[in-house]
């Protein structure tokens, strides 16, 4: 007898351990996904605030878009006085092209657009420049001669020779000057790790860009004079003195304090709305935890019903399951917390090698987790236990249903087999007795939640929209499931047994098909999102560009390069119908006899979000055209637009729809524009509206002809040729017109594309957390329904079923699952696709058949896997024992 | 016929092995009625079970019409089962989520039997049960699940019935029913019929009895006449 009872003690045990483990793996994802993000994102802000100094070059940065005026060198040279460095990047976009020598075969590609940058020898003042060879910058940049001609060197990162099929060494062409690659540039400490940039970078000393001689009047440049204050200086009296005495150069000064703030607040909120994806993945295990808590409940209705006949009350017993549910849950949390600390080790490898970015080699970011991160932690553990209080409230009260009087029936089999089959044996109070304290605890439950994804999205917006979002998915999702439970026992049996013994595990009372729909479901409506929103954005963007955009756009023409360059373009494509566009770049100097303070204080961003877009309509760098009529693509909303032929008066201006309305601008409003030191009062005529994505130059504001006169304005033209003549037409302009850069839209597309794809990546990694919760959470039901299966699988065996039909019963039934869950799923994914698709990036919805196809395959897969791993040990019990044990 | 050469099954667990069978050997040539008896613990069950084929034992051999079953694959062993065993449970073991004419209907659907409900429905009205075809076994009594099962057992028509403490769990009324049942089909279908009781009242009824004792016959009593009784193989 002893043997028998250690037996089933062991058995006892063992059975719990498999809720145990599934409680606890339910609530450990969830959290090792909250974690793994959290830390990350704030490990990587630590740093960024730490490495701001050289992130920005500088204590102070001073960043101008034209060239600085001789006033303004003057009060720059005259801080050196103060112990104060300075030194002077120049950023620009121009094309390198290929030198062709004796020793080098002429390659496909003879140039590509660059991101040059020139600097001074004093570069940089904080940080490091990774160079190969790993000798000094300026030694690398210096003048120096190549063969008969003179040259200077340049260190350009080594994309821009993949692409040009060029070894350090070799010589480039930068507008008029020759180049010599004298090495590579591995890490440039102030260059922004873009995801989206136009070409690799070229670094070449100020000398090298003088002897280019591409700054020319309008050009596009970004002129910055990064400083090094002397230590124990203070830095903002110094940034207030800079704006006062640079106000006329427009300069926008800023301290390293703020640097950063849109990388910052992408961060930030990247950070909040993966942690939100985490959240959902910590939700989905939720619904595991119930169902484990309930399974178990389930299984100890003896032992309550003892314990009630011993005169415990409800409260007691809830008492101590609930104590066993903390101890799991906060199990399952620091296990979880583990699992995302143990995966910051190896996040910046992952980070690296899947969205090949190098910020975190930029900032030197290390995997090491320190205080303020472990606050972090300990907000994923908190956010854990919560979750799993909350999502065993409801089970717990089931408590409150069993009568004492369940032990008096001496066949406790025959009583469990009663509940499962659904019919009232009177021993269980009525299922759906949803009285006061049940609907307490549901809006309990609810509200709990609805704080949660608060508190983590740190908004009340987003979080109340989250959790809302997450309520009416669960609530759509358990109503299709009773609907679909209800369909299929109405629905004729099938003749054949498998799928007749499928269904009927699917409709059963007990079968837990609704718990696994709702997180399967959830799950995949996360990813499937995703996909959607990306598929959506791509199409938009590439897949339904217009016919007629244009493959280039040659940008920084100068006047007296217009007709040159039209005429090439002809020669070259035989392209008719050819103009060039002229823009000129200003500032709004006052709205309606508001001035325009030049430098709103960037540290100051205004949380309201409206504030924040009518700051930046504000101090904005507006390109503005002139045109005589209405361009393309623009719709007059009001006002009219100045008669063809004429030159009005005084300067007319018409303003793009938003851009008006935030900054408060109508017909007959004033706007007085800087345009490079002059100023031009231009009265508002008309408001446009504007289809932005037509691939053509667009415009805020456009003057009236005549309006800006002898103000340094270039053109930009478009052409549209066919794809062979892309590179002869690219090589000809720039041999040509060397200052000319030639943009290929494809290029940028495809840059585009990719940044996209990165992020999307980024956000299905955290994804992936709620299909792995949503697959453990099946396993929990199938786990809490495993003992049934077993002996009805049994009993089937015993009657002569092979193992082949008892695996067609499972495969249908757990297919029949993923179909069903899937199809809720994606129509919820669709529908909440079409809503930030409507209403965020106000684009049309539309149906992605591969995406649906896909994602219907991968869930169908998913619960075949699952419940394979789960059951089939089952397939292979011999029927003796488990029906003698009966 | 069936054969048992040198049967015997351990069953290990506890850090120990429990030795249930040791050695048992006979024959049962078809149609006779044999009832086997003994202590609880003396493995009767397991020996029944063997037979069926829902076990495997550790050594020794058992042919049923001469084919050796304790290697038989298990998809063979299943279509076996399906054509030559019925089973009649101690505890009824019918399928809770299926109807009683469903349940009765599964090992003829099993065989691909193509008018399986119609079949079971007769069956059903056979055991007097016609009017709860379709109830839930949790609707019908014990003596009425035990019947559905005994329907259930000898749906296809299998040569051979076999019967774990059929009224083990029932009254003595509805034990009689059933036992009258499983009388009745042995004579008009001359299906052998095996069955574990320790009830000697019951055991009276077989044309043989066979008792066991901790694992090994104790005595095998083919003198007896029972029922029905067939000739005894010489």
């Amino acid at each position: 007898m002893m043997g028998f009872s250690s037996r089933m003690a062991w058995r006892e045990t063992r059975a719990g351990w498999r809720h145990f483990l599934f409680f606890l793996v339910c609530i450990a994802v969830g959290v090792g996904a909250l974690v793994t993000v959290s830390v990350f994102a704030a490990n990587v802000e630590r740093t960024i605030t730490r490495e701001a100094r050289s992130l920005m070059g500088g204590d102070i940065e001073v960043r101008l878009s034209r060239p600085i005026s001789v006033e303004g060198r003057q009060v720059l040279e005259s801080l050196a006085e103060r112990g104060i460095a300075v030194t002077h990047a120049s950023e620009l976009i121009a094309m390198a092209a290929v030198q062709a020598t004796a020793d080098l075969p002429r390659p496909s590609q003879m140039s590509q657009v660059v991101e040059l940058k020139a600097v001074e020898p004093t570069y940089p003042l904080y940080g490091q420049v990774g160079l190969d060879p790993d000798r000094p910058l300026h030694d690398l940049l210096a003048a120096a001669s190549c063969g008969a001609m003179s040259c200077h060197g340049a260190v350009v990162q080594e994309s821009l020779l993949i692409r040009l099929g060029l070894r350090p060494g070799q010589h480039l062409k930068i507008g008029e000057e020759l180049f010599a690659i004298t090495g590579l540039l591995r890490k440039e400490p102030d260059r922004m790790a873009n995801a989206f940039s136009l070409g690799p970078r070229v670094m070449i000393s100020q000398e090298g860009l003088a002897a280019a001689g591409l700054i020319k009047p309008g050009s596009r440049v970004r002129e910055r004079y990064l400083m090094r204050i002397p230590p124990g200086s203070a830095v903002m009296p110094l940034v207030h003195e800079l704006r006062g005495r640079l106000d006329k150069d427009q300069a926008r000064v800023s301290s390293s304090h703020d640097a950063q703030p849109q990388l910052k607040r992408f961060l930030d909120q990247m950070g909040r709305y993966l942690g939100l994806v985490g959240l959902t993945a910590l939700f989905v295990g939720g619904i595991g935890v119930a169902t484990t808590v309930h399974a178990f409940m389930r299984e100890k209705m003896a032992t309550i019903a003892i314990m009630k006949t011993l005169g415990a009350t409800t409260a007691v017993i809830i008492g101590i399951y609930l104590r066993q549910v903390l101890l799991l849950a906060l199990l399952g949390s620091l296990l979880g917390a583990a699992v995302g600390l143990g995966l910051q080790q190896v996040m910046p490898g992952l980070v690296k090698t899947a969205f090949a970015i190098d910020l975190l080699e930029q900032i030197d970011f290390g995997a090491t987790v320190s205080w303020p991160s472990l606050l972090v932690v300990v907000k994923g553990i908190v956010l854990g236990l919560l979750t799993a209080i909350l999502f065993t409230l409801w089970p717990l009260l089931r408590v409150r249903e069993i009568r004492p009087v369940v032990i008096l029936r001496r066949d406790l089999a025959a009583m469990k087999q009663a509940q499962e089959a659904g019919h009232r044996s009177g021993l269980v109070g009525g299922r759906g007795s949803y009285d006061g304290i049940s609907i307490a605890a549901a809006t309990v439950t609810a509200l709990g939640l609805g704080l949660l994804a608060v508190w983590q999205a740190g908004s009340w917006t987003v979080g109340l929209l989250y959790a809302m979002g997450l309520l009416a998915a669960v609530l759509i999702l358990l109503g299709s499931a009773r609907v679909l439970i209800s369909l299929v026992r109405r629905m004729p049996r099938p003749r054949s047994l498998p799928l007749r013994q499928a269904l009927g595990n699917l409709h059963r009372p007990g079968s837990q098909t609704t718990g696994i729909m709702v997180a399967i479901g959830r799950a995949l409506m996360v990813t499937a999102t995703v996909s959607i929103l990306e598929r959506a954005l791509v199409e938009q963007v590439v897949t339904n560009r217009p016919d007629d955009a244009p493959t280039f756009f040659f940008i920084d023409i100068q006047p007296d390069q217009r007709e040159g360059v039209l005429s090439l373009i002809h020669r070259q494509t035989g392209a008719l119908d050819l103009d060039a566009i002229p823009l000129v770049r200003s500032r709004l100097a006052s709205v309606n006899g508001q001035p325009v303070k030049a430098e709103e204080d960037a540290g100051a961003s205004p949380a309201d979000r409206d504030e924040r877009r009518k700051n930046w309509y504000l101090t904005r760098e507006y390109v503005l055209s002139f045109a005589e009529a209405l361009p393309k693509g623009n719709e007059l909303i009001k006002g009219t637009w100045w008669p063809a032929g004429l030159v009005p008066e005084k300067p007319l201006i018409s303003i793009e729809e938003e851009a008006a309305k935030y900054l408060e601008l109508d017909v007959g409003s004033t706007v007085e524009l800087e345009i490079q030191g002059a100023v031009v009062a231009a009265e508002v005529s008309s408001i446009r509206k504007v289809e932005w994505g037509n691939f053509t130059t667009n415009f805020y504001m456009i003057l009236s002809p005549g309006s800006i006169e002898g103000a340094p304005f270039t053109y930009v033209a478009t052409a549209r040729v066919r794809p062979d003549q892309e590179v002869p037409l690219q090589q000809a302009m720039v041999r040509a017109f060397p200052n000319v850069t030639a943009i290929n839209i494809g290029d940028v597309l495809d840059s585009f594309t990719a940044m996209l794809d990165r992020l999307a990546l980024a956000i299905r990694a955290v994804a992936l957390f709620s299909v792995l919760s949503g697959a453990v959470v099946m396993g929990a039901a199938l786990s809490a329904t495993r003992y049934r299966r077993l002996y009805e699988s049994v009993v089937f065996k015993a009657l002569g079923a092979t193992r082949g039909l008892l695996l067609r019963s499972f495969a249908s039934e757990y297919a029949l699952l993923g179909l069903a869950a899937g199809l809720i799923g994606l129509v919820l994914a669709n529908v909440l696709a079409w809503g930030v698709l409507r209403f965020l990036f106000e684009l049309d919805w539309s149906f992605h058949p591969a995406v649906v196809g896909l994602s219907l395959a991968s869930t169908v897969g998913l619960t075949l896997a699952v419940g394979f791993v789960s059951t089939f040990r089952l397939l292979g019990q011999r029927p003796l024992p488990v029906l003698r044990h009966e | 016929m069936i054969q048992i050469r040198d049967l015997v099954m351990q069953l290990s667990g506890g850090g120990h092995t429990l030795t249930v069978l040791s050695g048992i050997s006979l024959e049962i040539p078809d149609k006779q009625t044999v009832a086997i008896v003994g202590p609880s613990g003396s493995g009767k069950s397991t020996l029944l079970g063997l037979i069926a084929g829902l076990d495997r034992p550790t050594a020794g051999s058992i042919q049923i019409d001469g084919v050796e079953i304790t290697d038989m694959p298990e998809a063979e062993l299943a279509r076996f089962r399906r054509e030559k065993i019925g089973y009649v449970f101690q505890s009824f073991h019918l399928i809770p989520t299926l109807t009683a004419v469903e349940n009765v209907a599964v090992p003829l659907e099993l065989s691909g039997v193509a008018d399986a409900v119609e079949r079971a429905e007769a069956l059903l009205d056979a055991v007097g049960l016609g009017d709860r075809r379709g109830h839930y076994p949790v609707q019908l009594s014990g003596g009425e699940q035990q019947r559905v099962a005994v329907a259930r057992a000898f749906a296809c028509r299998p040569p051979i019935l076999l019967a774990d403490e059929p009224t083990g769990n029932l009254d003595s009324a509805n034990g009689r029913h059933v036992m009258e049942l499983l009388l009745a089909l042995h004579r008009d279908a001359g299906t052998t019929l095996i069955l574990v009781t320790h009830e000697p009242q019951l055991a009276s009824r077989m044309g043989r009895i066979i008792s066991l004792r901790d694992g090994r016959i104790a005595s095998d009593d083919v003198s007896r006449g029972g029922p029905m009784s067939q000739e005894q193989p010489r």
